[in-house]
């Protein structure tokens, strides 16, 4: 009896170490998604999104949560994500900030290629706002008085210089043949405080993302000149002209995907490539992009990896014209 | 009459037994969130966004609302009692609520503190009722110069705080002006005073400072204390536990100080709720009746920032509702989880979705008096918590305030920077340096900083900006007239004398 069970012990530890053919498949234990920014904004609306629908539609076996980890613009949850290296169960959420914060010298702790991209889920794009009363009536009449004066132009972003709000009009205006270095921005710690700055005429447009200017937009009280986006959007962004139509050769798009922790082993990337393909065409999802005003933008490890690549070219010589790159 | 079939619209939505229900679990949770420090507002509405999908847009909102300012209410519990901020707006409630405590007068101090609340939520809600959105338009005459001149006003408060030395207060608000800078800054992106370190990037959380210098220095006083026993410095329970008639002859006009200034400030010019109640302290100690008393347990030095911070909460809300735009970071979470519901936050909200806004605008009422009805009893039991044993109420603050730092950020970090605090706290305490102009000079130095940079960015670089607009003129004439207080009389009394002089000469 006695000798039988120490065989037994035995051999279920020989299994568990050894043999993956043992081994059970992929998801046996609970995941975490990873917010790199505290609960209300657009990191953790995506975390909770990918979890509500992957719940929903039943797509991960086991137990999963989201877990905040702000600070430093994303930097912290990128640390968190190294410290978990070669953990399957963890994926994190990002978006240009972690280009950024690369070129920038805020993620100190390690280069953005040691994740592993799994998917680019969705894109949002920026739009330039004026005041419904602003001379300004076309996105030409504001690019002329860029160029004719920049320092009188003032526009205001709810984010600090050298972020997204800043960066997405540089980008436009240095396509446009302006000095990105010479446009004076408006740094505020949120895109509500420069929208009341733009509404209470303190500065001359706005550079923000599309989903937080809709409700101003709708109501008529700021009037969106132009859209970074390739082709015209939809919706309430209908009659807004996209920044090519104007006749500047620029885009800038506000990508979100989902990473795994370094050295996340190839089964458990396959598995997630192949689970979060599935989710982004299940009814719970669709039901949060329509809600959320996001772009479906899905593409795969492999096309994600490459844009990722380009996306930093591209940003850092733009940070360099700005003396914003280390 | 368009009014008042809104408002019966709203109560009809609110009125529902479901929507009652909900009404009173959010403020309930919102009390108990309230009272734990650490466990803010916005992650209690956070962590409720997940349960809130189930319900309809009404309902969730009624829950959100009843938790935001449920914590309002409940902040000020543990700052009267332990000397503990629940919440960054319930700092000032430490100074003279926790004497009154002391004193034995734990009692009257809470149901002045909830009364307070009352009084201020529901004139907040009634002035967003009726000129919601003219007032929306003033809001918005609020740009970075006048917010600055708002904030110098806001600064010379620190001579109310200012105990015996003015230069230590000086020192204190300084040393709380430094603490502000770590972090990155927002004109340029550059770090400043983060030392490589990833975590002091977004600052160094004010909660942390707050809970370091007010519960960990208490934790360590009692402990020296403790060592060579004395007489017990805390007189038990001393008198009833409802306010005397002298007491509410000195709530009115304090509460309607703090409800006036605190709705202005916090909700309209947009300067948050813990800048509310620091000005109402200013403004208790320069036309209080009894100013002279503020510091050593005076009544008004609670009724007044609890009335300010309440009112500051309800003041915001106007910014979510009728321009779209979070006034808070509260706020900023549950305009996120409106989207999810398909709802535009946006100045036609109130248009497209009246159910929805007179329906939350019922629920503020309704959760008002329920908050009103639950904390009046919960005093006597809360005030019972000082007959435990003072050894077990010191591990009771211990164990909060590290429970609270921690699940902020989920930082170790933050549990660090918290003890040094306390020791530093502590070492202030013992050389008689004032604690709380650190905190006023935290809750307005960033913000300070932040609006005249962006000032001079848009002036470039002209402090013309801050003289050629009218109500930062009006500010800032106030904070001088606020600074040179001291000196009008001798002047005037001086003057006065050169001129007579050559009468009787």
């Amino acid at each position: 009896m006695k000798k039988i069970s120490v065989a037994l012990i035995a051999l279920v530890l020989v299994a568990s170490v050894a043999s993956p053919v043992f081994a059970a498949p992929y998801p046996t234990k609970p995941l975490e998604i990873i917010a790199p920014a505290n609960p209300g904004g657009g990191f953790d609306a995506l975390a909770r999104a990918i979890n509500r629908a992957l719940e929903v539609e039943k797509l991960y076996g086991q137990p999963m949560s989201v877990v905040n980890k702000p600070g430093g613009g994303g930097a912290v949850g990128f640390a968190y994500m190294q410290m978990k290296a070669k953990d399957d169960y963890e994926m994190i959420v990002f978006s240009p900030p972690l280009i950024i914060g690369n070129i920038n010298g805020t993620f100190s702790t390690g280069k953005y290629t040691e994740l592993v991209p799994i998917a680019q889920l969705i894109t949002d794009y920026q739009v330039f706002l004026v005041k419904a009363d602003s001379p300004y009536k076309t996105f030409k009449d504001l690019i002329d008085a860029v160029k004719k004066d920049p320092q009188a132009i003032k526009f205001a972003g709810g984010s600090a210089a050298g972020n997204m709000d800043h960066l997405a009009f540089c980008k436009v205006a240095k396509a446009a043949g302006i000095d990105p270095a010479k446009l004076v921005y408006v740094a505020f710690s949120g895109g509500g405080e420069a929208m009341t700055t733009l509404l209470g005429g303190n500065v001359s447009f706005v550079s923000t993302g599309v989903g937080e200017a809709l409700g101003q937009l709708q109501a008529g009280t700021v009037r969106a000149l132009a859209v970074t986006s390739a082709t015209r959007r939809t919706g309430v962004l209908a009659n807004v002209p996209t920044v090519k139509e104007s006749g500047i050769n620029a885009t800038y798009e506000v990508w979100r995907g989902v990473f795994g922790a370094p050295g996340m082993t190839k089964a458990a990337q396959d598995y997630w490539v192949k689970t979060l393909k599935k989710m982004t065409t299940t009814a719970t999802w669709k039901d949060s992009l329509e809600k959320m005003q996001w772009v479906d933008a899905y593409t795969d490890s492999a096309a994600f990896t490459k844009f990722l690549a380009d996306e930093y070219k591209s940003y850092e010589t733009l940070m360099k014209d700005l003396g914003l790159a280390k | 009459m368009d009014l008042l079939h809104n408002i019966a619209l709203g109560f009809s939505v609110a009125g529902t037994p479901f929507n009652l229900l909900l009404a009173f679990v959010g403020v309930f949770l919102g009390t108990v969130i309230g009272v734990l420090p650490g466990i803010g507002p916005m992650t209690g509405v956070a962590l409720l966004i997940p349960i809130c999908f189930g319900l309809p847009p009404s309902s969730a909102i009624i829950l959100m609302a009843g938790i935001y300012y449920g914590a309002m209410y409940g902040g000020s519990t543990t700052s009267i009692l332990v000397n503990t901020p629940g919440e960054s707006s319930s700092v000032v409630t430490c100074i003279d609520g926790h004497e009154m405590a002391k004193q034995g007068r734990a009692g009257p101090a809470l149901a002045a503190a909830a009364i307070g609340s009352f009084v201020a939520g529901t004139f907040a809600t009634i002035m967003l009722m009726a000129f919601g959105p003219l007032l929306a338009q003033v809001a918005l005459k609020f740009g970075p110069p006048e917010f600055f001149a708002l904030m110098v006003m806001g600064l010379t408060v620190v001579t109310s705080l200012a105990g015996r030395s003015m230069l230590k207060a000086v020192f204190s608000t300084l040393f709380g002006l430094a603490i502000a800078m770590v972090g990155i800054d927002l004109q340029s992106g550059v770090q400043r005073f983060t030392f490589g370190n990833i975590q002091f990037m977004d600052g160094i959380e004010f909660l942390v400072v707050a809970i370091g210098i007010f519960a960990l220095t208490e934790v360590f006083i009692n402990i020296a204390e403790m060592k060579n026993p004395k007489e017990v410095s805390m007189e038990k329970i001393k008198g009833g536990l409802w306010l005397t008639k002298e007491d509410w002859k000195r709530f009115w006009p304090s509460s309607i100080r703090g409800t006036l200034s605190g709705f202005f400030v916090g909700g309209i010019a947009g300067a948050g709720a813990a800048v509310a109640s620091f000005v109402s302290y200013g403004i208790e100690k320069r036309f209080s009746k009894h100013r002279k008393e503020l510091g050593t347990g005076a009544i008004e030095g609670v009724t007044g920032p609890e009335s300010a911070n309440n009112a500051a909460a309800g003041g915001s809300l106007i910014y979510l509702l009728c321009l779209g735009i979070p006034g808070s970071g509260t706020t900023a979470i549950m305009l996120g989880a409106l989207m999810m519901f398909g709802l535009q936050p946006g100045p036609l909200l109130f248009t497209q979705q009246p159910a929805f806004v007179w329906g939350l605008i019922a629920s503020m009422y309704i959760g008002n008096i329920m908050l009103l009805v639950l904390n009046l009893p919960l005093v006597g039991m809360w005030v019972k918590l000082l007959k435990v044993p003072e050894y077990l109420l010191t591990l009771f603050i211990l164990i909060f305030s590290f429970l609270g730092v921690y699940t902020m950020n989920n930082s170790v970090q933050d549990l660090v920077l918290m003890v040094i605090f306390g020791i530093v706290g502590y070492g202030m305490k013992r050389a008689d340096v004032p604690a709380a102009p650190i905190i006023l000079g935290m809750v307005l130095g960033k913000q300070m900083e932040e609006k005249f940079r962006q000032s001079m960015v848009i002036s470039d670089g002209s402090f013309g900006i801050f003289f050629s607009r009218p109500i930062a003129v009006v500010f800032l004439f106030i904070a001088f007239l606020s600074i040179t207080n001291p000196y009008w009389k001798p002047a005037i009394n001086g003057a006065k004398r050169l001129l007579s002089k050559p009468k009787a000469a």
